[in-house]
């Protein structure tokens, strides 16, 4: 599976140069600005960042979606389907393909927003409070049980994507196996992405009407019960993805 | 027999591409798949490749169902380009190393090289005719069990298409088949073993050539028209 995820991964790559690229632009005009105390451009920069790296992460979670539909629009979808391996094994490197790519922009952002406060905090109190800052920090995730809440939220997080993407997966085969080669195949699968949305959250808000489970494995702010649930829902949307793919892709 | 496909038919729309078409290959044979334009034979040859799923049949190879494991025996040449946008020539060896045990690396090189195509050049950016090319020698590379090609000679010029078909002959032995498929009749008319006829997503003739000229004395064109 490993060179399947070579081939799929080297298919964003475009993208994350565009990210890096951007990125590299972003921190450089930051601190440019923070260098000859250019307050307001700095901020500025600052903002469009943060905004830009939102809008990323959600299109880097949608891209792999939509690498897929273009795949089986085209015939380069015969370089995945002519090669000896199990439809299983194809689909599961696009799945791993997809969460390495977001994680990859996830981190490329946080490194970005590090650089960015060390920065900040340098220019305006220097070194000496950049460390002060790092120590402070550390020692609030590890002591003030913030190190929990944090791993929990990156957890739901990276969840909620893998949820996202198998959601759009499943809704492209099923698209390209019940219309085929039809224009209306990507508005088709559109709908579908939301329908199938519909009922995941439907199902959630059906479990989530158990009184027992109201209340049970709360983390905080994060529930323990909401990521089984969307773990189970995104193995079982692999499954039928997979189970489809293999009886009735034609590419 | 290394396949039989029985009863095979698929449908595009409502419309019948191949129709209950059974036929079978026997080991190190030549074939030839003729037919008019939407005939069938790029759907039939793309369900031995794996890539499209009969709505009805069954293909054997050497006598079971055909799995995805048999695509590592079967090497298949569409008529399309079908490389990724980003590859090069050499981007192309690679993935065919990576994937086909089969792939004999220093064999492609040669042929790229006897083709006139460069290591550096984007599959994307070919001519018609360049692009043929590589998709013959990636395929021809294979010492497949196996090999379809579809429409290897669509595209290309004289010179090109008496190199591709010395290649062919020069593969082909008693253990590897080859399937082919072309509008080119006369191309292939002298070393093609067998025909077969398909229209409308039927096969409506088989024709062993050497038996067909010694009963008849007719050529594959003379009963490709008398039947097409």
């Amino acid at each position: 599976m490993g060179k399947l995820i070579k081939y799929e991964w080297r298919k964003q790559r475009t993208t994350r140069m565009v990210i890096l690229i951007s990125l590299l632009v972003g921190l450089i005009a930051f601190l440019w600005g923070m260098l000859f105390k250019k307050d307001v451009f700095a901020a500025m920069v600052l903002l469009v960042m943060f905004s830009v790296s939102l809008l990323v992460l959600l299109y880097t979670g949608i891209e792999s979606i939509l690498i897929l539909s273009r795949d089986l629009r085209t015939k380069q979808s015969y370089m995945l389907w002519m090669v000896p391996r199990s439809v299983w094994e194809i689909v599961g490197a696009k799945f791993i393909s997809a969460i390495l790519q977001m994680l990859f922009s996830f981190a490329a952002f946080f490194a970005a927003g590090c650089v960015c406060g060390a920065a900040l905090l340098y220019y305006s109190d220097g070194m000496r409070a950049v460390i002060e800052s790092v120590q402070i920090i550390v020692k609030n995730f590890f002591e003030g049980g913030n190190l929990v809440n944090i791993f929990w939220f990156v957890i739901t997080f990276v969840i909620a994507w893998i949820e996202i993407i198998m959601i759009g997966f499943l809704a492209v085969i099923i698209s390209r196996t019940v219309l085929l080669n039809s224009r209306f195949a990507g508005l088709f699968s559109l709908v579908l992405f939301f329908v199938i949305n519909w009922l995941v959250e439907r199902g959630y808000s059906l479990i989530h009407a158990i009184p027992l489970l109201q209340n049970a494995g709360n983390l905080g702010i994060w529930n323990i019960w909401d990521c089984v649930y969307y773990l189970l829902i995104s193995a079982v949307l692999f499954l039928a993805t997979g189970w489809l793919a293999d009886r009735k892709l034609s590419v | 027999m290394i396949l039989e496909c029985r009863n095979l038919t698929k449908t595009y729309r409502g419309k019948k591409a191949v129709a209950d078409l059974s036929l079978s290959l026997d080991t190190g044979k030549i074939y030839g798949l003729l037919g008019e334009n939407g005939s069938g034979k790029t759907t039939l040859m793309k369900m031995i490749a794996g890539l499209a799923k009969p709505a009805e049949g069954e293909i054997l190879y050497h006598g079971h169902p055909l799995e995805y494991r048999d695509k590592a025996h079967i090497a298949y040449m569409s008529t399309e380009p079908f490389y990724y946008d980003y590859m090069k020539v050499s981007d192309v060896g690679r993935y065919y190393e990576d994937f086909f045990e089969d792939f004999d690396m220093k064999y492609f090189q040669d042929l790229i090289g006897k083709f006139g195509l460069e290591e550096g050049m984007k599959a994307k950016d070919m001519s018609t005719g360049m692009s043929a090319k590589l998709k013959i020698a990636a395929t021809l590379a294979r010492e497949s069990e196996l090999c379809m090609l579809d429409e290897p000679l669509n595209g290309v010029d004289y010179k090109a298409r008496e190199e591709i078909i010395a290649l062919i002959l020069e593969e082909a032995d008693d253990k590897r088949t080859f399937l082919l498929s072309t509008h080119l009749i006369d191309e292939i008319e002298s070393f093609v073993e067998k025909a077969f006829f398909i229209k409308n997503g039927e096969l409506i003739k088989e024709m062993d050539l050497e038996a067909e000229r010694m009963a008849s004395g007719r050529s594959l064109t003379d009963v490709y028209m008398d039947i097409m």
